[in-house]
Parts: C-alpha cells; sequence; structure tokens
C-alpha cells in the first residue's frame, strides 16, 4: 500500500462531489459486495459491437490494430453479432436510411449494453446539416459517452473507452430482474471533458510551433 | 453383476444437478428485455425474406450419404481393431478385402465427378488463367539487389 | 432546339475532331456547340438523336469511345447565365471517355418540367443503369426502358428529388428527425428485399434459392452496404446491391458552401483517400479562376496524394487478407498506415481528413525537418512490401481463393465502366498520371502496372505494385522538393499569403472578401478528373457566377464498380463473393458522396 501525504481536500477530484481520500480507500479496500465484484468484471471486459458506418470506423479499426490496442483494456474481441456485444460505438454518420436498422440492431443487443458514440456526425450531424443525415444518434438512442473530433484520434476513442469504464464501475446496473427493479435506470450526468481540463489546459505555457517536427 | 454402479448414477446426477444449476443462475442474472425486434431473426439489421427451411440441392444430400457409408466403414473398422488379435491373419485379409471394395468405389465417385463442387465457370475461368497471374510488365528486385541498395542508402 | 451557333467564347476556329465527325454524320444542324473552361468538347443534342449518336460514339467513330464515364443531370430553372445555350429545365449530361484516342466529349440533352423522360442508354452501356436511378433519384427524370427505375440514394420511402432546386438542403429545415417502432416497422418493411421487382425466381426445377442479406451491417462488407444474395445452397445465383446507406447529400451541400468552404467536404468523399480528394476539386477551380500554381507547390501536392495512396492500399491490402482468412497483415498494414499517417500528421496537421489544399496552393509550408520522416519511410518500405508479397501474394491458399476467380476482361470493364487498377489488371495499360499528366505528374518517372487476367489475384497484385510506384515518387519529390511560394499569387487565391496581407491593401481585401464571401469568378463550367485511389475521380463545376457552385457533379469510381460485382460473381460461390467485393475495393462514402 503505498502512502501519500496530502490533505485530501485540495488535490483534483477523479469526480464531482469526490475526493481523493474516499477514492484512494475505494480502490485499496477490496470491497466484497457482489454488485462490486460484477461491476469490476464488467468493465474490465467491455465488447464492443462491430458496428461502423464511416470514416470514423477506420479510425475505431486503428484503435484494434496493434499500435493502439483496445484490447488491453479489455475490449478483447469485436462481435460480430449484437446478441454477445456490451456496448455499441456509433462511428459515423447516422443517415436516414440506416437509423432503423441501427434502432433494429440496438435493440437487438442484450442488457446491460452501453453506447459510445464516436464522432461530430454521430454526436450532432457533424458538418452535414442535410436532408439525408440524423442530426445525431441521441435523437433515438441513448448515449454514455460522447467522444469528439472528426475523426477522433484511436486515442480519444480509448479515452472514450475510459471514461465509460469509469462510469461503469460507479453507477451500476442491476444485477438480476429478480432482485432490483430493472427498466428505468438513472444515468449520471456527463462530465464534459472540456471544462474538467480547463485549468490545466490554460496553464500551458509552452506550445509546439507547427513550423518544426 | 460385478460393476459398480454408483459412480455412474453419482456422475449422471452431477451432471444434470450442474446444468440445471448453471441454466438457473444465467435465467436470473441479469435484465430482461423484449424490445420490438429483440427476439427477431439477426440479418445485419435488416428484414429476411423466406424461411431458413427450404428444399436444398442435391450436392448437399449427396455428401450427407457419401458420408454415412464412410463412417460405417470407420465403425466397422474399428470393431476390427478391438478384435485383431484374435481374428489374427484371417482377419487381416478380409479388412483388406474390405477396404479394398470401399476403395474402389471411392475411385468411382472421384471418377465420375460426384465429388466435384465446382460450378461451370469456376472451371472455365481456372482453365482460361494465363501465366502465374500478377503484375506481368514490371520485373520485381531482387532481394540482394535491394538489399545492396538499402545498405548504401544507409551509409550515407 | 436552337439552331444558331454558339457565340464563341475563346478564339477557337478548329473543331475538334470529334465534333467534326458529329456534324459530318449527323448534319450541323441537329447540334449547339457550348465552350467550357478547360476544353471539353461539348454539344447539346435532341433527345430524338441522343441515341444515335452516343452509338455512332461508341461503335463508328474515330477514335472509338469505348466506357461510358458519366451520366448526370443539372437542374436549370434556377441559373441566370446561359448564354447561348438552348432552352431547357433539366439538362442530362453524357460524358463518354476515349482510351484509346485519349480524349472525352460532353453530350447534353435539354429537357422540358413538363415532359422529363428520355429513353435509356442500358442498351449500349450496362453501366448506365445506375446513373439513371441516380437522376431519377435526385431530380426526377424518367428513362423510358429501364428495367427497374427505383430510388438508390434516399429509402424507398422518401418524396421528393433532392437535389432539384425547391427541394429543401438542411436537415435544419426539415422537421427533426424521430422515429418510433411503427416508423421504425414501416421503413424496415419497404427496405426489404422483393426479389420479384428484380426479376429473381423463388425456385427452379430442382431447389429453392434462399435470399439472404450481406447486410448493411457485416464484417466483410466493407462499409454500409446490403447485397442481397440470391444463394442455392454455397452458390450465389444472382446478387444486388442496394446502396444509399451512406448519402451524405455533397452535391447538394456543394450548392451551399463558397468555393473554399466546401473543400472539407471533399475530403469526406473517398474517406481514405484525404487530400488526394482536394486535388481534382481545387484544380478544377484553379482552372476556372486562371490560376497557375508555382512548383512547389505542384511538388508538394503531389508527394501527399502519393502518401495517402500508400495508405489507402495498405488498408485494401490488410482487408483483402483478412476477408480471406489471414489475419496478420491486417495488423501489419495499420502499422505501416501509422507511420504514413505520423509524417501526414506533422505535415498537415490532420491524419486522415487534413483538407489541406487550398484554391492557389496549399495551407502552409513544409516544417523544417520533413525530409528527415520522410527518407525514413521511403528506405523501410520497399523492404516491407517485399515482405507482404512472400507472406500473402505468395501464399498458396490466397492464390487459390482468388486466382480465376472473378474474371473480366478489357471489354466487360468497358461495358461496366471499371477504371483504375481494375481495369489495369484485364491488361490496357492506361493511367491517367501518364496519359494526362497533371499536377506535374510528367516530370516524375514511374511505371504504370497491368497484369492480363483480370482476376481478384491480379487487382490485388496491380494496388501492391502501385504502392511500389508510389514510394518510387516520393523518394523523387524529396530528392527534388523545388523551392519557392507554397501559394500563388494570384488575387483569387483563397486565403492568400499572410504575410502578404499584411503588408498590402489589395491582398488584404481579396482576404477579406475571399474568405467572408467568397472567391467570385466569371461563370463558366470546368472539369477535372485525376486517377484517384481506386479509378478516375472527376469533378464537374457549375459556376453561375456566384461565390459557390451552382452544380456540383462528383463522379466517384466506387460507385460504378459496385454494379459490377453481380456481373463478377454470378455462379461463385459465396467465398469468392467475398474475394470478389474485397478487391473491388470501394468504400462507401465514394458510392453514396
Amino acid at each position: 500500500m503505498s502512502w501519500e501525504l496530502v490533505k485530501p481536500e485540495d488535490t483534483y477530484s477523479p469526480s464531482p462531489g469526490m475526493n481523493q481520500f474516499d477514492d484512494h480507500i475505494r480502490k485499496n479496500v477490496i470491497m466484497t459486495t457482489l454488485e462490486d465484484m460484477i461491476a469490476w468484471s464488467r468493465k474490465n471486459s467491455l465488447w464492443p459491437f462491430n458496428f461502423g458506418l464511416s470514416c470514423c470506423y477506420v479510425e475505431a479499426a486503428t484503435a484494434i490494430s496493434s499500435r493502439h490496442d483496445i484490447a488491453r483494456f479489455g475490449a478483447e474481441v469485436f462481435r460480430a453479432t449484437p446478441r454477445q456485444a456490451d456496448m455499441i460505438i456509433i462511428a459515423g454518420t447516422v443517415f436516414r436510411k440506416m437509423a432503423p436498422v441501427v434502432q433494429r440492431l440496438y435493440e437487438q443487443m442484450m442488457e446491460p449494453r452501453w453506447v459510445i458514440c464516436m464522432g461530430s456526425c454521430a454526436n450532432s450531424g457533424g458538418m452535414y446539416d442535410i436532408y439525408s443525415v440524423v442530426q445525431g444518434v441521441d435523437k433515438f438512442l441513448p448515449v454514455d459517452v460522447y467522444v469528439s473530433g472528426c475523426p477522433p484520434r484511436p486515442e480519444a476513442l480509448l479515452q472514450g473507452l475510459n471514461l465509460l469504464q469509469d462510469s461503469v464501475g460507479k453507477k451500476r446496473r442491476p444485477v438480476s430482474w429478480v432482485i432490483n427493479d430493472q427498466g428505468i435506470y438513472e444515468r449520471e450526468k456527463n462530465v464534459v471533458q472540456r471544462e474538467f481540463r480547463l485549468k490545466e489546459r490554460i496553464a500551458a505555457t509552452e506550445l509546439r510551433s507547427p513550423d518544426e517536427t | 453383476m460385478n460393476i459398480d454402479l454408483f459412480p455412474l448414477v453419482l456422475y449422471s446426477a452431477i451432471v444434470i444437478v450442474l446444468i440445471v444449476a448453471l441454466t438457473a443462475v444465467s435465467h436470473l442474472l441479469g435484465q430482461k428485455r423484449k424490445d420490438h425486434a429483440t427476439h427477431e431473426v439477426y440479418e445485419s439489421g435488416q428484414l429476411s425474406v423466406g424461411s431458413a427451411q427450404f428444399k436444398i440441392s442435391i450436392p448437399f444430400y449427396l455428401t450427407a450419404i457419401l458420408f454415412i457409408i464412410f463412417d460405417l466403414e470407420a465403425v466397422f473398422l474399428i470393431a476390427w481393431a478391438i478384435s485383431i488379435r484374435e481374428t489374427g491373419w484371417l482377419g487381416y485379409i478380409e479388412v483388406f478385402i474390405f477396404i479394398g471394395i470401399l476403395i474402389a468405389g471411392l475411385l468411382y465417385l472421384w471418377r465420375s465427378g460426384a465429388l466435384e463442387w465446382r460450378t461451370d465457370r469456376q472451371r472455365m475461368d481456372l482453365q482460361h488463367t494465363l501465366g502465374k497471374g500478377g503484375v506481368v510488365n514490371i520485373k520485381p528486385k531482387s532481394d540482394k539487389a535491394e538489399q545492396h541498395k538499402d545498405a548504401h542508402h544507409g551509409g550515407h | 432546339m436552337n439552331t444558331s451557333p454558339a457565340t464563341l467564347q475563346q478564339s477557337e476556329t478548329e473543331l475538334p475532331a470529334v465534333v467534326g465527325q458529329l456534324y459530318q454524320k449527323f448534319g450541323g444542324s441537329s447540334f449547339v456547340r457550348q465552350h467550357t473552361a478547360e476544353g471539353m468538347p461539348t454539344v447539346w443534342v435532341g433527345r430524338d438523336q441522343i441515341l444515335n449518336v452516343l452509338k455512332f460514339l461508341r461503335d463508328e467513330a474515330k477514335p472509338r469511345f469505348e466506357m461510358l464515364l458519366d451520366v448526370t443531370a443539372i437542374d436549370e430553372r434556377l441559373r441566370i447565365h446561359r448564354d447561348g445555350q438552348p432552352a431547357s429545365d433539366f439538362t442530362v449530361v453524357y460524358q463518354p471517355i476515349s482510351f484509346s484516342g485519349n480524349c472525352d466529349v460532353r453530350i447534353k440533352v435539354a429537357l422540358h418540367e413538363d415532359d422529363l423522360n428520355i429513353p435509356t442508354a442500358i442498351g449500349l452501356w450496362p453501366a448506365a443503369n445506375w446513373h439513371e436511378r441516380e437522376c431519377w433519384d435526385m431530380f426526377g427524370i424518367v428513362f423510358t426502358g429501364h428495367p427497374n427505375l427505383s430510388r438508390i440514394y434516399t429509402p424507398p420511402t422518401w418524396v421528393g428529388h433532392p437535389l432539384r432546386k425547391d427541394h429543401p438542403a438542411r436537415a435544419t429545415e426539415m422537421e427533426p428527425y424521430s422515429h418510433d417502432d411503427e416508423k421504425v416497422d414501416h421503413e424496415q418493411e419497404a427496405m426489404k428485399f422483393k426479389p420479384e421487382e428484380w426479376g429473381l425466381k423463388r425456385k427452379s426445377d430442382t431447389s429453392e434459392f434462399m435470399f439472404m442479406n450481406f447486410g448493411p451491417n457485416h464484417p466483410a462488407a466493407h462499409g454500409v452496404i446490403r447485397f442481397a444474395l440470391q444463394l442455392d445452397g454455397e452458390y450465389v445465383i444472382d446478387v444486388v446491391p442496394d446502396v444509399g446507406y451512406h448519402h451524405r447529400g455533397a452535391e447538394k451541400m456543394g450548392e451551399r458552401q463558397t468555393w473554399h468552404t466546401y473543400i472539407p467536404y471533399t475530403d469526406r468523399i473517398d474517406y481514405l483517400g484525404g487530400v488526394m480528394n482536394n486535388l481534382p476539386y481545387v484544380m478544377a477551380v484553379e482552372k476556372m479562376a486562371g490560376i497557375q500554381v508555382p512548383d512547389r507547390v505542384k511538388v508538394i501536392r503531389v508527394m501527399l496524394a502519393e502518401f495517402f495512396r500508400i495508405c489507402s492500399h495498405l488498408l485494401f491490402f490488410g482487408t483483402w487478407a483478412v476477408d480471406l482468412g489471414q489475419l496478420s497483415p491486417l495488423f501489419y498494414a495499420f502499422v505501416d498506415r501509422e507511420k504514413a499517417f505520423n509524417i501526414i500528421e506533422s505535415i498537415t496537421g490532420g491524419r486522415m481528413h487534413p483538407s489541406w489544399f487550398r484554391i492557389g496552393g496549399v495551407a502552409q509550408d513544409l516544417p523544417k525537418g520533413w525530409d528527415v520522416r520522410i527518407r525514413e519511410f521511403v528506405d523501410m518500405f520497399p523492404k516491407k512490401l517485399r515482405e507482404y508479397d512472400k507472406m500473402v501474394m505468395a501464399n498458396s491458399m490466397i492464390k487459390q481463393r482468388t486466382m480465376g476467380v472473378g474474371k473480366m476482361n478489357t471489354q466487360d470493364a468497358y461495358d461496366w465502366g471499371m477504371t483504375g487498377p481494375a481495369l489495369r489488371a484485364t491488361g490496357l495499360e492506361w493511367d491517367y498520371r501518364k496519359n494526362r499528366p497533371y499536377s506535374g505528374y510528367e516530370n516524375f518517372e514511374f511505371e504504370v502496372p497491368i497484369a492480363v487476367n483480370g482476376d481478384c489475384y491480379d487487382r490485388a497484385a496491380v494496388r501492391v505494385e502501385e504502392m511500389r510506384q508510389s514510394c518510387e515518387i516520393i523518394r523523387q519529390c524529396l530528392e527534388n522538393m523545388p523551392e519557392g511560394p507554397y501559394k500563388s499569387d494570384h488575387p483569387l487565391t483563397t486565403p492568400p499569403i499572410k504575410e502578404k496581407s499584411k503588408q498590402d491593401i489589395e491582398t488584404l481585401i481579396d482576404h477579406f472578401l475571399s474568405v467572408s464571401w467568397g472567391p467570385v469568378m466569371d461563370p463558366t463550367e470546368v472539369s477535372m478528373a485525376i486517377e484517384a485511389t481506386k479509378g478516375i475521380n472527376s469533378y464537374y463545376l457549375i459556376n453561375d457566377g456566384g461565390s459557390g457552385s451552382y452544380r456540383t457533379r462528383i463522379r466517384t469510381p466506387s460507385f460504378i464498380h459496385i454494379q459490377a460485382i453481380p456481373f463478377l460473381s454470378r455462379n461463385l460461390m459465396l467465398a469468392d463473393f467475398t474475394a470478389v467485393v474485397a478487391t473491388t475495393d470501394f468504400v462507401m462514402a465514394d458510392v453514396d458522396k
């Protein structure tokens, strides 16, 4: 166990309302409730659904490849059928012709299931304010994490996956339909990373010039 | 009977209990969801046309029948293999005749094309393939020449 | 039909050879000639004569026009500057190309709003099938004699014709999208495959057929496309491709953007091509504006375009091997792509969609130290290609699965509109970079690979060799990069070089206007084509004197190539079908724009 001599209040808190001391305890003392174990195992083996729509899928495929390696975060296998997948990465523009297909595939996924929305087009229609594009997949699907970029770098997708894993670890999905109330469950409010990291980004004084490589 | 049945009964009981337990636990765990399309067939996200039970063409049936025949041959051979010492040389010769007849049948099938699955188009296209395939107008540089060139460049 | 001759905007006293032959055969009074900025011979002809004219061009003209490159339409109702052109509400444009004579011609037919039909050209070139469906979908023009004139880009339940000027462009001008179970059911039912519509039987005398969706969501389909397969057990009897799941309305978007702000949309047409997609568009606008770019710009453009050709072919290579069962080459190919993206990112700032070319030049100069990484890449890459040759191309299983599969000869390629590596694999040595050099390609030494069998293996082998040649071109760029400015001095360069605009008031005014309002050029038409990674990619821009384009037509190669897939894979097996789909190398954004 590593020891630290800092005041718990004045270090950066991992999530709003929580301070580092609590988080420290959580990380180091093994909670033995069943829910925690199940949440831990779910978050470390989120298997994505092999679903790519557009250019963002090429960057998602790059995240699978050996240099970025999404498998080290537990997303080992991309299942080709929705029945065996835990999460769906909507990678690319959602088209009007494709929307019923996405809806059908989402319905065929088994609980628990999560949605990562990748790329500007999936988040909000992106730069395609045009007759054939749905302005964001959240018009008909509940989204857990929005990854922005056009297309987002593979590293950005991995960060999105990490954020999803954190939220899966903390906010529980029901273990069984027998003991918990299933159906409607509350989703925790998303933290906008841009606001979260604004302080450290503004403090940066050295910026790399594009004239040299 | 000098066979002790108790281990067998115990083993069967454990198997049944295990299977029931696994099925029951997976039935109780997780959530049940019944959306509109949840229990429909997955066919790449769209509706499927026609059913999956239909009359299929003859080559499949033929392969199945041939499998049955040669599988039963294997069964007979296993039966012989257990009793090889008791049947001795006579049994050995008889099995050879048995295998020989079946090989003759196999050769007949092979030559008459019952094992051939290629379509006419595949056969024709394969026949009309010229040369080794690949690019014809650019000679690949040999490994040695390239290595020499790489070493030369690397030495700069 | 207007019988007076067109007013000459350029001093052209000589008729192009093909136009002279047309006048001779059909009489000069049947045609009206039009002048365009790049000098492509353009004639208007009447609807009753169009099929005869096309047949003459295909069979009897000297040189023969073997392939129909493009069929498109223009909504002329809001166009102001149409001097010398016949009266027309909708114009149908045919563009055959001659490989043997290395020339083009454009034939236009004027149609009136109340009488929008024209006979189909399928009898001459089967590839016209989908072009005509596209014109029906986008404009509402009926092609009489077409076997199945149905929508191709928009969903089957769509009302209206999107590229007409009275159709809303923005999604925010229409109702926000939402769906409930009933609507999803309705749409799915409309999209369900009905074999009778396509003339397919459900059973034969000996067996029943299975219709399977090789769906929009499929790991081997290379994008959101649906192939409805008619299967007799393992054999593929027929295939019906269904596109439109990736339609982003890029052509309609062109009418709403200025010349400069449209550049990012061109990037995303072929999303593996990156900056190479900017090239035909930017060159076409420069042609229109009369801008000559400095030599340094040309060499930078060539270098980056060839890098993207390598990236695109590497992705093809990896996914083709994966489709055939070899899973490792995908990872090797992606690692090489990362190295190339590293270089591209250090130069342009973006990985897949840099949008780095500008009208009149490129966005910035090359950074200091650019040659170090490129030299490393160029030294490392040929070795990698040799390794891939041993690992993949010489592998006996790959050979058995792809040799003799999906064969086509050169005449088939002409009929079905195949260009690019697929055409070169049938034996025709024709590359846009060699036969009609653009952007300085005439100064580079490289070879054009061809193969003779036209099957899957040959198409893949041609692409591998093209990667090698691209590496050679990059090495030549590296060694011979000229010094000079990275943008032209012309006033229509958008945006001009920043330092100049800080010192000179004229340049500042140009900068302000072209970035806010948009560069304005004289009304004309222009088209420019390049040898893109997939085939011939051409942009046909119509300028009506505004700050943006009146009509942007993007002729993409993948759209045409998909039509050939049924022809290539009939009476083969399902496993061969996968190989054919992989070597056709289409990108869905390229198909559906």
